[in-house]
């Protein structure tokens, strides 16, 4: 197989793999289409995954075999593959807290991943893709999951009024997903135009550029000075971070969905000061079947995040140079596989 | 000068980039504000004056008028300002009182209270006039 293998910072090489064979409760993949999460970005600019793991983990494929005790999955299903796959015996997964399951799996992660032309992966992580959720928008599930589990955690209620900082693909699904849960004002904070006006694509109210305005008097202006109930934060650099405690209103929530690879330094008088309740929310294994299903219903526009498709052999020089870049144009990167 | 016109940032500028003492006290101050002054149009102050400026190493080295991102956006009612301004409120109790909202790093703030001070000190050798039924408070300023 033809694979996206992970060397180190800045080092993603393809290569030429002995297919995988499916063990016992496994089923062989052939991977259709596979998203370049920010993550694998992260990775690409750190070098904090495992050498030598095959990357990609929002993966769409089509079932070729499944192995010995594997029921209900045959030759020919649709599917994608849960980006987490918890142990379901740790304390945190029999409490129904399976993001931080203790002996998680996870695919392009700590096991081999989907960035390739096939894959393993245990049955119990496949969820069926719907015909009317294509290959492009089911590499979507996974950020979307992720996304859903954030709103579900927060205390947000329809009607409230919150601020989404970074406008790429976490980004703009947050926006998409407050306001199918009725938010009343959704405001998006983005210092790239074009993410911007993906933003306005995904029916955020207002945009904003925090380089050029100043955030707390356009947030003031349009909620008449009450500021918003909430923050998400989804861009994942110290700046945001630094900042978010001091965007939401007294007694407001930052919910925390980027990953920072730094430290921050932050102001917690303000976060005492004004009661600011800061959550962090990390993957969204169990929302998977609600976000396969808002997918299939068009609830959410994937329009409005893919920006890019590309073939697998352009991985690297239109895929994660382009998102590595200090103002990425894409957005989404949507990687097709040859067929095999 | 008229409070908040760009013919007294200008003197705000100059006045305290010629001290000494403040100069000291916020040496080590490299931050930027904006300050909104909100309108009272029952008290005869009908718009919103929104100016900012830089503070590098206790001097102000760049003044605007209008909004800009900045580290501190410092904002509250024109009459908050003219008490602060006349000395009838502290710069720290209006912080901590909620008088003005700050959106910044709160305890920077708080910690500058010195430099603040100082700086007060400053804008009442400024001769000022305010709007409306603050106009009592007019400030006749003298030679810094």
């Amino acid at each position: 197989m033809l694979a996206a293998v992970f060397r180190g910072a800045g080092r993603i090489e393809l290569a030429e793999l002995p297919d995988p064979v499916p063990g016992a409760g496994e089923v062989l993949l052939r991977v259709k289409a596979c998203g370049i999460c920010g993550s694998d970005v992260g990775a690409y600019k750190t070098g904090m995954y495992e050498p030598g793991i095959v990357i990609g983990h929002e993966i769409v494929a089509e079932v070729m075999e499944v192995g010995p005790e594997v029921e209900g999955w045959a030759p020919g299903d649709r599917v994608t593959v849960n980006g987490v796959i918890p142990c379901g015996r740790c304390s945190f997964c029999r409490h129904g807290r399976s993001s931080l399951c203790e002996e998680v799996l996870m695919p392009g992660v700590n096991v081999n991943g989907g960035m390739a032309t096939h894959m393993k992966a245990p049955a119990k992580g496949l969820h069926r893709l719907p015909d009317s959720v294509d290959d492009h928008a089911g590499c979507l599930v996974d950020p979307l999951s992720n996304v859903l589990h954030g709103v579900r955690r927060s205390r947000f209620r329809p009607g409230d009024r919150a601020l989404v900082l970074g406008g790429g693909p976490i980004g703009l699904l947050t926006v998409q997903c407050l306001k199918l849960a009725g938010a009343r004002a959704v405001y998006l904070s983005e210092p790239s135009p074009t993410r911007r006006r993906a933003g306005e694509f995904a029916g955020a109210d207002a945009v904003f550029d925090p380089l050029a305005e100043n955030l707390y008097l356009r947030i003031d202006e349009l909620t008449g000075g009450e500021g918003v109930d909430f923050v998400f934060e989804c861009a994942g650099v110290p700046a945001t971070l630094r900042e978010a405690p001091m965007l939401v209103r007294k007694g407001g929530q930052v919910v925390v969905l980027g990953i920072c690879e730094e430290p921050v330094e932050s102001d917690f008088m303000t976060v005492v000061l004004n009661e600011v309740e800061i959550l962090g929310s990390y993957c969204g294994p169990e929302e998977y079947p609600a976000a396969i299903t808002y997918l299939a219903r068009g609830q959410v526009n994937a329009g409005a995040i893919i920006s890019h498709v590309i073939p697998l052999e352009e991985l690297v020089p239109k895929g994660f140079e382009a998102l590595a870049a200090p103002a990425p144009e894409p957005v989404k990167v949507v990687v097709e596989m040859p067929a095999r | 000068m008229r409070f908040g016109s760009w013919e007294y940032l200008v003197e705000v500028q100059r006045r305290t980039n010629s001290d000494e003492k403040y100069r000291e006290l916020a040496k080590e101050e490299h931050d930027t504000y904006t300050l909104v002054l909100e309108p009272e149009p029952a008290k005869g102050v009908q718009e919103k004056i929104v100016v900012g400026f830089r503070v590098d190493g206790g001097q102000i080295s760049e003044i605007w008028e209008g909004e800009r991102p900045t580290d501190f956006t410092l904002s509250g009612p024109y009459g908050v300002w003219v008490d602060i301004l006349v000395g009838r409120l502290g710069a720290n109790a209006a912080f901590v009182m909620r008088k003005l909202k700050i959106r910044g790093n709160f305890l920077k703030l708080l910690k500058g209270a010195d430099s603040t001070q100082r700086w007060l000190e400053i804008l009442r050798t400024i001769p000022t006039e305010f709007e409306g039924v603050y106009a009592r408070d007019n400030l006749p300023g003298r030679e810094a």
